[in-house]
């Protein structure tokens, strides 16, 4: 996996993010306290001199990890950060795509409009997934959330001009250019705080995080970002291998995501 | 690590998708998993294994074979990493491929050799946009040669067509390569094909570090310039934005343009830390020594000793994706400035470079054209000062074209 220079992508994103806030007085962001998002709430601080200024959303299912409510809990507190938890509800008959579909997005859609929120910083990167890759910086959806990934806005140079459907919103992605160990290096040097269940513990460790239901851990005796960070330099396996919605079937990310997932 | 961005220029099916596919598949810069998508997605498709699949993801962009939107991919070459920019090679898509050619510093054009495709309007027409990006080196692969026997006559044909136009539109600081290719059978992509001992030069993958290592000549010391984002304080004493040239130190006077207003930078914050001074590309926020009302968004920043260039009347250089009217509007440095009118002074012809009269302004051709603004902006020729020298227009909030100010 190829590290990148942090200084450049750093001052991308900061350059991302004050846009967003500036063109969009009423923007908030996810945060799953993950480590891109994460990360992308350490760059917020970095742009606006120590202070995140936009609200965080949680879409809280209930059956995420233990250790995520007291990481959220914990960062929260110390970062002062605005955060909205909005709750959703799990079915127990649904999985993957149909369950991620249903519960995230519905939840998002509810709190989007709550609250009238018009830009969402969201903390996707292209090394993720081939269909992440095509997104813009700056991404209409439309009132219905969908994505309409045939017809793309232009976006050069440094215009980020995303034409704006009234009743829809514009996806921020600051993180796009990073890698996954571009993350873990601004991470270290940055000393962002870590949600414990990326290290080891009785040799597995999770390399990607979303809800308890669908996510499984690598096996790995990692205990630190060093070792993180060595482990990603010999990987041959995908991040999200351990995400159940990724591997149901050819097309489920473009469909979940031309829906309004993230 | 360095990471040089390089943008894949060419017509539709002449293997842009499938040559990144095979360098990344080549040099094992992609996950076995990946490769097994595409083969997979091949297979399903009743297809031979394509390795554009790799980076072709959209569902239609599988089953149609072809790229519609821009996607990036990076491999490592000794102590060098490439990002691919793959593009769509559609007429209809110029935008997306504008978009994604934007962020590169080298562009490789792929050119196909098989009966019956060769050099194509579209082929000459990307490179024209490619220097109107700012682009200043290029390489050729011609693609397809296994399709051509591997013949050097039809090689060399495509060479003596296409150099010609390149050099008049305007890439003359570098030296222009050819590389003949099969992208599909990894001829010439890495190492020296046996099938073409004809070839004297190096393979692709050689040509395009030796382009990426030469190093671009050195501007002398520009004077300072800040773009400005906008205030991040209710106070307006902290102005966000982008040092696109120059120098700037804790302490120093600067003048604000267009308004022309003077103030003093009291500290500068860098990526979050106070900083001693702010150098080209550096995020700042400048914490200044009174308010300033008003909006700074667009606004230009420099030296307060130095006079800044301003201009209502920019005689540009503006290639067209829709027709648009006279009076639209331009996005110049992240502001919005009306236009009176656009008054075409000629049009050129993006597949031959030439001059040609035109009366009505149509897509995928260029003009030359006189802009004349509304107001007063502070602007800089486009090879002097890229970042303001450059515009995007708008017509009715749909993108019609981009220009650079000549």
């Amino acid at each position: 996996m190829i590290k990148q220079n942090l200084k450049e992508l750093q001052e991308k994103s900061i350059y991302v993010i004050r846009e967003a806030k500036i063109k969009f007085p009423k923007i908030a962001a996810l945060w799953s306290m993950g480590k891109d998002s994460t990360a992308m709430l350490a760059l917020a601080r970095k742009a606006f001199l120590g202070k995140v200024p936009f609200p965080v959303i949680h879409i809280d299912n209930g059956i995420d990890f233990p250790e995520t409510y007291k990481f959220r809990e914990d960062l929260a507190k110390k970062w002062n950060l605005d955060l909205i938890v909005a709750k959703s509800k799990i079915k127990p008959e649904m999985s993957g795509f149909a369950c991620c579909g249903a519960n995230k997005t519905v939840e998002l859609k509810q709190v989007m409009k709550e609250y009238g929120f018009d830009a969402l910083i969201v903390s996707i990167r292209r090394d993720e997934h081939g269909i992440r890759a095509k997104e813009r910086y700056f991404s209409p959806r439309n009132e219905a959330f969908k994505w309409n990934y045939k017809d793309q806005p232009a976006e050069l140079w440094d215009d980020y001009s995303s034409k704006l459907d009234e009743k829809g919103h514009v996806r921020i992605h600051p993180l796009l250019d990073f890698n996954e160990i571009d993350i873990w290096n601004f991470t270290k040097k940055e000393k962002v705080p870590v949600n414990p269940l990326y290290f080891a513990r009785d040799g597995y460790r999770y390399r990607s995080l979303g809800c308890t239901h669908c996510t499984k851990p690598l096996k790995s005796n990692v205990k630190n970002i060093d070792g993180i960070i060595k482990e990603l330099e010999k990987t041959t396996i995908e991040e999200r291998s351990g995400r159940e919605q990724d591997k149901e079937k050819a097309y489920v990310m473009e469909k979940l995501r031309a829906l309004g997932y993230m | 690590m360095i990471v040089k961005n390089i943008t894949l220029l060419g017509h539709k099916d002449h293997g842009k998708s499938t040559l990144i596919g095979n360098l990344l598949i080549q040099t094992k810069s992609v996950t076995e998993a990946r490769i097994n998508d595409a083969k997979k997605t091949s297979k399903q498709f009743g297809r031979q294994f394509e390795p554009g699949y790799i980076l072709d993801s959209f569902s239609e962009e599988r089953e149609n074979e072809m790229t519609i939107d821009t996607t990036r991919a990076e491999m490592v070459y000794r102590d060098l990493a490439f990002a691919f920019i793959d593009v769509p090679g559609h007429e209809e898509l110029i935008k997306n491929m504008i978009s994604g050619a934007s962020y590169a510093e080298i562009a490789l054009l792929i050119v196909s050799a098989k009966e019956g495709e060769g050099i194509r309007d579209q082929t000459k027409r990307h490179v024209f946009i490619a220097r109107m990006l700012g682009i200043k080196k290029l390489i050729v692969a011609v693609n397809k040669m296994d399709l051509v026997g591997y013949d050097k006559e039809r090689f060399f044909d495509i060479e003596k067509g296409l150099k010609e136009f390149i050099e008049n539109v305007g890439f003359k600081d570098s030296k222009i390569y050819f590389v003949p290719i099969s992208a599909y059978n990894a001829d010439n992509l890495l190492k020296k094909s046996a099938k073409m001992k004809w070839y004297r030069g190096k393979p692709l993958i050689e040509l395009l570090y030796e382009n990426a290592k030469a190093e671009d000549k050195k501007a002398a010391s520009a004077p300072l310039r800040i773009t400005a984002q906008g205030f991040i304080d209710l106070e307006h004493q902290t102005i966000v934005g982008k040092v696109v040239s120059g120098k700037i130190a804790a302490g120093e006077r600067v003048r604000i343009m267009p308004a022309g207003i003077m103030v003093r930078v009291k500290y500068i914050t860098v990526k979050g830390k106070k900083a001693k001074s702010a150098m080209k590309n550096d995020d700042v926020a400048l914490h200044i020594d009174k308010p300033v009302k008003g909006d700074i968004r667009g606004s230009v920043i420099g030296n307060a000793r130095e006079r800044q260039k301003m201009s209502n009347n920019l005689r540009s250089l503006i290639f067209v994706t829709q027709p648009f009217a006279k009076s639209s509007k331009i996005k110049f440095n992240g502001m919005d400035v009306a236009c009176k009118r656009i008054k075409v002074l000629k049009g050129i012809d993006t597949t031959t470079g030439k001059a040609m009269k035109v009366k009505r302004v149509k897509p995928l051709e260029a003009i030359e054209a006189r802009v004349e603004l509304e107001r007063k902006i502070p602007v800089e020729n486009f090879d002097a000062q890229r970042e303001l020298g450059r515009f995007v227009v708008y017509d009715n909030l749909n993108f019609v074209g981009i220009g650079i100010v000549l």
